[in-house]
């Protein structure tokens, strides 16, 4: 992040080394996982991606159908919607660290009273994700005494989004719009600082939508402005709505795209898109078979 | 038929919104090197921007027409599909149908609106038919109405965000169009629906006088009311439907014809659809002009919201509102108990026992417990400030509702509809706008500000009427429709902020902490003073305006000092419990149903049973769904909505 000091970066390490040694000092004694609650659905992938399975996390039911991977298994306690967690179910599960980001500072206090609070953010409007991810992943790793494995799944994690790029690189690449629908007539589209683009840009994949992202459900855009780039393919993230399966093959704009008259659009499942490097890889690999997919140029 | 007609400034506006289409048409002309983007150029202007402009004129003249039908079946200058809660009634019905029977929007998304939106209209006529549909009592049910769907279908996009992203799109109204079939849709409709207006002009124009003079000619009165309701209601939710809402068009258009010297029904049916079309049109032309890159800063619908706003407080108080008989003033008592302090000695009994069982009962991973010790002690940390949080709640808007429906004489009054509650939601959409990371002390600052510039804007214009039911009701309602107006314009920015705001509509007390409970006590205390002090004047006011002179009351002063207290003690239960909760409604009544007649023994009462009623309402909603909270404003209006159907099923004019 930037603007921090020496001084608090320092406060940080010491922080982490503390928790990891409490963790692992408990860790050894009754030979458990660290018993660690996860607000941020981000912090539960990265769990989750490496073996620690929280002893509670929030909104599953969400989850389940949003994030789907890695899966969280039933044994993991519902803390209930991320913006309102439950605190007493919270305090009735008793974790002895609780994850959040960025997002969810405001609960900080509440939180502390529980356990300590490990901040780790995840994402920054205007600032391309991927590198913070990593970073976040390996504190979190230490954190939770996974520091080698940690490392390893940044590694392969690199390795995966290189091998796609290699495999993207032998065909040819247009430029790619990732978007959601909104509805009929409008879609939320993905830039350069979103979890998607960083990852576009990863697979050497060039970006149709130059403009940054506007987060959550944001300033949605008219279809037509799919038109500024004639040449590019389009990738639609679900859930979509409803309607759209009726009302989009009868707009006029949308059939008059070269992207949908030459079959250069593609739907992919969920992907969470303020989602960690589990996340990452999902998109990464749901990508190169929607892209793969497209008729060559 | 006077010369006194104004033609000349929808002329002029009507040329801006030409010529700004016409720019639109110019900034879009074809003019790419390579024939593919000129291909599709040219199928932007033709399937883009010359729609825009057609749904902009035929969704304005359709907001009209239904405007004009409804505000004249049902003789009411407010009537309109945001008042009567149609529109909020369609949202509710999509979201639900997005997320229970998504085959049903992939089937007819105008259907399940119109669905919600004649579900709500069916709910608010039902409720006000004894009341012989009296203009004041429909739009305080249709408010009623619009603020739990309002309420309910946050909650739902709280729940689901990603599934209901259309309902933010929605909300906002966004005339973007790709195709023709959105124009096609609306234009039968409108011409479906000038053509019943025509066919029907004469029972219309007799259902305008009152009833008995309506009977007497011969108009089957009912059958025909609700024919012209339902037709109003299915153009309004087809447009709904197809571009979103748009807010206060079907208001001001009508409203503006009147003005604008259209006397007869025939010359408003021309009129009426012809300055909706204008004013969308010419609205649309200007949130296009300032577009950006990534879409419109504000959507069209939004933005007739925001200018509509200003408009109707401009029009309000040179209508003639008062178009119906008015009800003579229903306050009956109808027992009064012998030994009231035994009455209220067993509600503070009823608050105690609440109060302890929600502190102590509660859910975990292993299902029921009562908790002690050190669990307990730590649980109280976060259950007691929303307890406490709850009950003040509770306890002021019980002390608001009383006053208001002493001071109005009508007993569907209730403190949401004077609008600060939503004045102080305005109050907070603007900090947020203004900062995203305002703090809770801007948070709370802004929405005493948006409460008080609400509660300012509703004493102008009850000043009118020395401060009477009323103008005051309606300076209320129109308020309030303004202030939720920006409130949705906000969130329909769809920024993080909306998420906040969001939580505030439901009515969240999840975050509450020792210090809120604090500031909650602080006011309360003496606001529900001041309430007990005013309890002669409260004994006194609900006789009317004669017997309050007689009694040497001095009336104006009276009726002022009520009405700023009652402000405040709902602006700051509405900052903790949002806006709309129903227990300023019920808990008076539930009170005078005890028999607790006098106004000092009604208010204490009123205040003990609403604030348990609070309090259940908040261990409902942390227990409900445990371990998912459901908005403390939400669980009350599932318990007040049954109570509201009681007093249906009795009848509301005869009880007080």
């Amino acid at each position: 992040m930037t603007g921090r000091t020496p001084a608090s970066s320092f406060t940080r390490r010491t922080f982490l080394s503390a928790i990891a040694a409490a963790i692992s000092t408990r860790a050894a004694v009754a030979s458990q996982a660290p018993r660690v609650a996860v607000i941020d659905w981000a912090l539960l992938e990265t769990c989750l991606a490496l073996g620690i399975v929280p002893l509670a996390a929030s909104e599953l039911v969400q989850y389940r159908k949003l994030v789907v991977e890695p899966e969280a298994p039933a044994t993991v306690n519902d803390l209930g919607l991320r913006g309102t967690p439950n605190f007493e179910m919270l305090r009735l599960v008793k974790p002895d660290l609780i994850l959040i980001s960025q997002f969810y500072s405001y609960q900080r206090a509440q939180l502390e009273r529980v356990a300590p609070v490990l901040d780790l953010p995840v994402h920054q409007a205007g600032t391309p994700p991927y590198a913070l991810l990593e970073s976040s992943t390996l504190k979190l790793g230490e954190a939770l005494g996974h520091r080698t494995g940690a490392q390893a799944y940044v590694e392969t994690t690199a390795d995966a989004l290189a091998r796609a790029r290699s495999s993207l690189a032998s065909g040819r690449t247009r430029p790619v719009f990732v978007i959601s629908l909104g509805d009929s007539r409008h879609f939320r589209a993905f830039g350069g600082d979103s979890m998607f683009g960083d990852v576009l840009a990863q697979l050497g994949l060039q970006n149709a939508w130059t403009d940054t992202t506007s987060y959550s459900a944001a300033a949605p855009v008219g279809i037509e402005a799919l038109a500024r780039a004639p040449e590019a393919g389009i990738v639609i993230v679900e859930p979509a709505p409803p309607e759209t399966a009726r009302t989009l093959p009868r707009n006029a704009v949308w059939n008059a795209l070269p992207a949908v008259i030459e079959n250069r659009v593609s739907t992919i499942a969920p992907v969470n898109h303020f989602g960690g490097l589990p996340s990452a890889r999902r998109f990464a690999r749901l990508l190169q078979t929607a892209v793969g997919n497209w008729p060559a140029a | 038929m006077s010369g006194r007609r104004i033609i000349l400034p929808w002329v002029g506006l009507g040329i801006l919104a030409a010529a700004l289409f016409l720019f639109q048409v110019y900034i879009a002309w074809p003019n790419g090197r390579d024939p593919v983007s000129a291909h599709l150029q040219s199928v932007i202007l033709e399937y883009a921007v010359l729609p825009r402009a057609a749904v902009a004129i035929l969704a304005g003249a359709a907001l009209g027409l239904a405007g004009l039908l409804l505000q004249r079946v049902l003789r009411n200058a407010l009537a309109e599909p945001s008042t009567l809660g149609i529109s909020a009634g369609a949202q509710l019905a999509m979201a639900v149908a997005t997320l229970y029977a998504p085959m049903l929007m992939a089937w007819s998304v105008s259907l399940v609106a119109f669905a919600g939106g004649i579900a709500a209209v069916a709910i608010v006529l039902a409720l006000t038919w004894r009341r012989g549909l009296e203009p004041v009592s429909v739009v305080l049910a249709g408010m009623m109405i619009a603020l739990t769907a309002n309420a309910a279908s946050a909650a739902l996009i709280l729940a689901n965000g990603d599934y209901l992203f259309s309902l933010f799109i929605w909300g906002g109204g966004s005339l973007v169009q790709q195709s023709w079939d959105p124009t096609i849709v609306i234009a039968s409709r409108l011409a479906v629906g000038l053509a019943a207006a025509l066919l029907l002009l004469r029972p219309l124009a007799i259902l305008g006088l009152d009833d008995a003079s309506a009977r007497s000619l011969g108009v089957a009165l009912h059958a025909s009311r609700l024919a012209i309701v339902a037709l109003a209601v299915w153009i309004a939710t087809t447009v709904a439907a197809e571009v979103g809402v748009v807010g206060f068009v079907g208001l001001a258009a009508p409203a503006l014809a009147a003005l604008s010297g259209a006397r007869t029904l025939g010359q408003r049916i021309v009129a009426a659809p012809l300055i909706g079309a204008i004013l969308l049109w010419a609205t649309d032309g200007l949130v296009q002009l300032t577009a950006g890159v990534s879409g419109e800063r504000l959507p069209t619908g939004a933005a007739t919201a925001l200018l509509g706003g200003p408009l109707l407080l401009w029009i309000l108080p040179r209508l003639r509102m008062m178009e119906w008989p008015m009800l003579a003033r229903t306050i009956v008592v109808s027992h009064r108990a012998a030994r009231p302090a035994v009455l209220l000695s067993l509600a503070v009994i009823g608050l105690v026992f609440a109060l302890i069982a929600a502190l102590l009962a509660g859910n975990g991973p292993d299902g029921w417990f009562l908790a002690n010790g050190d669990l307990l002690a730590d649980l109280a940390h976060w259950r007691l400030p929303r307890i406490l949080v709850a009950a003040a709640s509770g306890t002021m808007l019980a002390a608001a509702g009383v006053m208001i429906q002493r001071l109005t004489g009508n007993p569907l009054a209730s403190p949401e509809i004077l609008g600060v509650g939503a004045g102080s939601g305005a109050g907070l959409a603007v900090v947020l706008l203004v900062s995203a990371s305002a703090g809770l002390a801007w948070q709370i600052g802004g929405a005493m500000a948006g409460a008080l510039g609400a509660l300012l804007i509703i004493l102008t214009i009850a000043a009118r009427g020395r401060f009477g039911p009323e103008r005051l009701l309606l300076g209320g309602v129109a308020t309030g429709a303004v202030a939720s107006a920006i409130v949705t314009a906000v969130i329909a920015m769809g920024t993080s902020q909306s998420y906040v705001l969001l939580a505030w509509l439901t009515g969240s007390t999840s975050q509450a902490d020792f210090g809120q409970a604090a500031i909650a006590f602080a006011f309360m205390a003496p606001l529900v003073g001041a309430s007990l002090f005013f309890s002669r004047w409260l004994d006194i006011l609900p006789l009317g305006t004669e017997a309050a002179r007689s009694l040497g009351i001095p009336l104006a002063a009276a009726r002022l000092s009520v009405i700023m207290t009652t402000a405040l003690l709902t602006a700051i239960a509405a900052l903790f419990v949002g806006p709309l909760s129903f227990i300023g409604l019920i808990a008076p009544h539930l009170a005078r149903l005890l028999g607790l007649g006098r106004a000092r023994h009604h208010l204490i009462g009123a205040m003990m049973i609403g604030a348990t009623l609070m309090v259940v309402s908040d261990w409902l909603a942390r227990m409900v769904a445990f371990p998912y909270q459901l908005p403390v404003g939400l669980t009350a209006s599932m318990i007040g909505g049954p109570y509201l159907i009681y007093l249906l099923s009795k009848g509301v004019a005869a009880r007080g």
